[in-house]
């Protein structure tokens, strides 16, 4: 019944506000055979998840919650294989998702891009979850779909649809690991007309100085037996970390979403949202400002056609002070994105089609420009897609977009081929895609004297475009066991192996001399080709036990480039051991023993960090009331580096975090 | 029977010559210049070169050092006082510790910049001098991990 309402809800149109991205096989497990969701991101229209046309992989609200996570980083690195964030310069974080570094891997926030890109990638503490309903995630290229940056993937984070005439909730987290505290509050109330959703999130750390293997005064010590000749231990002299502090910071996160149902056939939603963080570090203070705005409309003609119309604003700055709060204005950056959108949906029986025309300008003023000028360009881009059913079993959908880019004149043609056949044991999936990622105005125009140090990063307008063609193939089960004791229940598994093969990636090589100075100039290389195997298998016991692991297995060929900031891992895994039971009317648990393991570089450096594992225990309490009492325990087994590396994990130890969270409605 | 007893100590003290001589403060003892090899790790990366660290004294227990310029043109970081290293000995071998310095410099272009040097650790045995410390100049968004040792001239 549930399920129904939630299809209805989400087939019907309310859902305006989700564009789309589809994971079908791999999900949170219960969802996904409970619930049979809806997912968005594969096909830019809603389909059940056994239907989307490509591998999907869906994070439902139940894996948010249980996973108490703060941020989108958080939330990735628990569930996803082959994930990893790390830090790039400046403690930066950047990520690592198969191979592909941030800028190759889409994020979207209902469907919009965020602006950012300070080292290429997104500000990702701006995506909190405090009113996320669902994360889907596409591994492969998307491009014919969402244009540039979807070479890698795409992560489509969508909110949550409240359906209750009001709902309220306040809640607060302590973890240990920097002190930090989360609070947040949210607010929602749904009329018949109206439907309005607000949060608010605040949160803090403080900073964390990282242990070192041997502290100075051993390694003084050490260093004196060796220049008088003693014996000496020469792994104390030896420290490859590259980070020895932890910055504290603070952020602030404000989001309104309201929707007008006009009539039965007109829908109008508007959002913004304000986002604000500071970073304390050594000399100045960072702030970041974060500002966003859209306006969405929707009309149902009937149930065959509808036209969505859209404007979305997103703005991203970036400011230093000092101590006493006066700007430096020698590191200002503004980049600000407005982009309009218009889809028109028809269907045909059981076929749709879609046709869509977007069009972009970025704009881009920084410290790393010459005299902090700006630059921006206009991105005008057409899509078609047509998902042909052709019988019960046998799905096609194809696929094709034109984008073209005003700053660099590149133009770029993109297509996907998704073929979906279901026997009656199983689902077979196939997929080609070509993906494409435009140079940035960073990458073409930068000119910038690292650090004021006489080492000048140079852009190059004549880059172009990374190109990538992304095959895979997958077959999921799912079913359900009954009469068999022990085993009662219902199980998933899906397998898919991919291939990307990733041209002119764009990177930086030594530039010579420039005006006296060393220079390192970005430029189009040989790409890579990278090759994986994920597996995903989950069970669900009717007592309320469940299981799910995924692994996932990549290598990369060609033209690797091993950077000090990520280290692609051919052995990637995660899982979760989970409980839930309802004792009384008045208490319910829900319990989940997780964990993730990354294995050994591809590289074979031993200069960074090996590998490891890491388990985290979380027991929910639900009692009278909405009242939510979550508990965890992370890193169980106490695991510490021997040296931070920018790809470390960050713990110092076991941490644990207490945290209440209270529901009124 | 007091009067002996400080005739006794009197004559003690006076018969040991050798202690009748003034201790050499700790700083005289260890000032000078040092030459040898250091080795500034930057993000994991090593650079090792030939330096010379010149030890100032600043009172009986504390001297101050200069950690010599490091990089070349543009990309240059200067030469950093470190002030007020406080000296403890214990048998031959005398130890300095600083938590923390801060200071400014001039840089290449001119301007004056500000850093930090941290975690200072100096031991002297003998002629020999090994140094450990963190230095963080300017805008810099990473810290220089260093280590000296050197031989007196």
């Amino acid at each position: 019944m549930v399920a129904d309402i939630i299809k209805h809800f989400l087939l019907t149109g309310v859902a305006l506000s989700v564009p789309v991205i589809g994971l079908s096989a791999q999900t949170s497990f219960r969802d996904s055979v409970d619930l049979e969701p809806v997912v968005v991101t594969a096909s830019l229209s809603p389909k059940a998840l056994k239907d989307a046309p490509v591998v999907t992989r869906l994070i439902t609200l139940h894996d948010i919650k249980i996973a108490d996570a703060t941020n989108i980083q958080d939330m990735l690195t628990q569930e996803i294989p082959g994930l990893e964030f790390g830090f790039a310069m400046a403690q930066e974080t950047s990520l690592n998702m198969s191979g592909f570094g941030g800028n190759a891997v889409l994020f979207l926030v209902d469907g919009e891009r965020m602006a950012g890109e300070t080292m290429d990638n997104v500000d990702y503490n701006r995506m909190n979850l405090d009113n996320v309903g669902r994360i889907e995630i596409v591994k492969g290229a998307s491009s014919a779909l969402y244009g540039s940056n979807a070479v890698g993937g795409v992560i489509n984070i969508i909110s949550k649809e409240n359906l209750e005439p009001w709902t309220a909730n306040f809640n607060s987290r302590y973890n240990s690991f920097g002190h930090e505290w989360r609070n947040g509050a949210s607010f929602s109330f749904n009329t018949k007309k109206w439907n309005s959703q607000t949060s608010f999130q605040h949160t803090k750390i403080d900073p964390v100085d990282l242990p070192k293997a041997h502290s100075p005064e051993e390694i003084a010590i050490e260093l004196m037996k060796k220049a008088q000749g003693l014996p000496y231990d020469e792994s104390v002299l030896t420290d490859d970390s590259n980070l020895s502090r932890l910055y504290g910071q603070k952020t602030y996160n404000i989001k309104e979403r309201l929707i007008w149902r006009a009539t039965d056939k007109l829908t109008l939603t508007g959002r913004g949202g304000y986002f604000f963080r500071t970073s304390e570090r050594d000399t100045y203070d960072y702030h970041f400002n974060g500002y966003s705005a859209g306006l969405k409309g929707r009309y149902v003609w009937n149930h065959d056609r509808h036209l969505e119309l859209s404007y979305a604003y997103d703005q991203y700055d970036k400011a230093n002070f000092l101590p006493d709060g006066t700007r430096t204005h020698d590191h200002d950056y503004s980049n600000q994105q407005h982009v309009a959108h218009a889809l028109f949906g028809q269907s045909f029986g059981r076929n749709n089609l879609i046709l869509g025309v977007d069009y972009m300008h970025d704009y881009l003023t920084t410290y790393q420009f010459i005299d902090n000028t700006s630059h921006s360009q206009d991105n005008i881009d057409g899509y078609a897609q047509f998902d042909w059913n052709i019988t019960e079993r046998l799905n096609i959908v194809g696929s094709v977009r034109y984008d073209y880019f005003s700053a660099s004149s590149q133009k770029a043609l993109t297509q996907r081929l998704a073929v979906v056949y279901k026997f009656p044991w199983m689902t077979f999936r196939a997929n080609y895609a070509s993906g494409f990622r435009a140079p940035t105005l960073k990458e073409m125009y930068m000119h910038f004297d690292m650090g004021n140090m006489g080492y000048m990063i140079l852009g190059n307008p004549d880059l172009k475009p990374e190109k990538s063609n992304n095959i895979n193939v997958a077959i999921e089960r799912t079913n359900r066991i009954r009469n068999s004791g022990f085993l009662d229940g219902r199980y998933n598994f899906t397998l898919m192996g991919y291939c990307n093969i990733f041209d002119k990636r764009i990177t930086t090589i030594d530039g010579g001399l420039y005006e006296g100075m060393e220079s390192a100039l970005y430029w189009n290389e040989d790409g890579i080709t990278v090759w994986g195997v994920d597996v995903c298998l989950g069970h669900i016991w009717d007592c309320g036990v469940s299981f799910r692991l995924n692994y996932s297995w990549m290598h990369e060929t060609g033209n690797v480039y091993y950077s000090d900031f990520y280290q692609p891992r051919s052995h990637s895994m995660t899982w979760r051991i989970g409980y839930d039971h309802r004792f009384s009317r008045h208490y319910a648990l829900d319990a989940a023993l997780s964990g993730r393991s990354q294995g050994k570089p591809q590289s074979g450096r031993s200069d960074v960090d090996q590998g490891y594992t890491i388990w985290r225990l979380m027991l929910q309490h639900h009692l009278w009331r909405g009242i939510h009492l979550n508990t965890a325990i992370d890193n169980l087994f106490n695991y510490k580096p021997k040296s931070y590396y920018y790809c470390s994990p960050l713990t110092t130890g076991t941490s644990f975090s207490i945290g209440l969270s209270v529901d009124f409605d | 029977m007091t009067l002996a007893a400080v005739a006794f100590v009197l004559s003690m003290s006076s018969c040991s010559s050798s202690d009748d001589e003034p201790e050499v403060a700790v700083a005289d003892q260890v000032v000078g210049s040092y030459t040898g090899t250091e080795v500034l790790t930057v993000m994991g990366e090593a650079d090792e070169s030939t330096e010379t660290f010149e030890f100032t004294k600043t009172s009986d227990v504390s001297v101050d050092v200069t950690l010599p310029k490091y990089g070349e043109g543009m990309m240059t970081v200067p030469a950093l006082p470190v002030k007020g290293i406080m000296l403890t000995k214990s048998g031959n071998t005398i130890t300095g510790k600083l938590a923390q310095y801060e200071g400014t410099v001039k840089s290449a272009d001119g301007s004056e910049k500000a850093y930090t040097v941290s975690d200072i650790i100096v031991i002297f045995s003998d002629k020999t001098v090994v140094v450990t410390f963190t230095q963080k100049y300017g805008n810099m968004p990473f810290a220089f991990e260093g280590q000296f040792t050197g031989t007196k001239k």
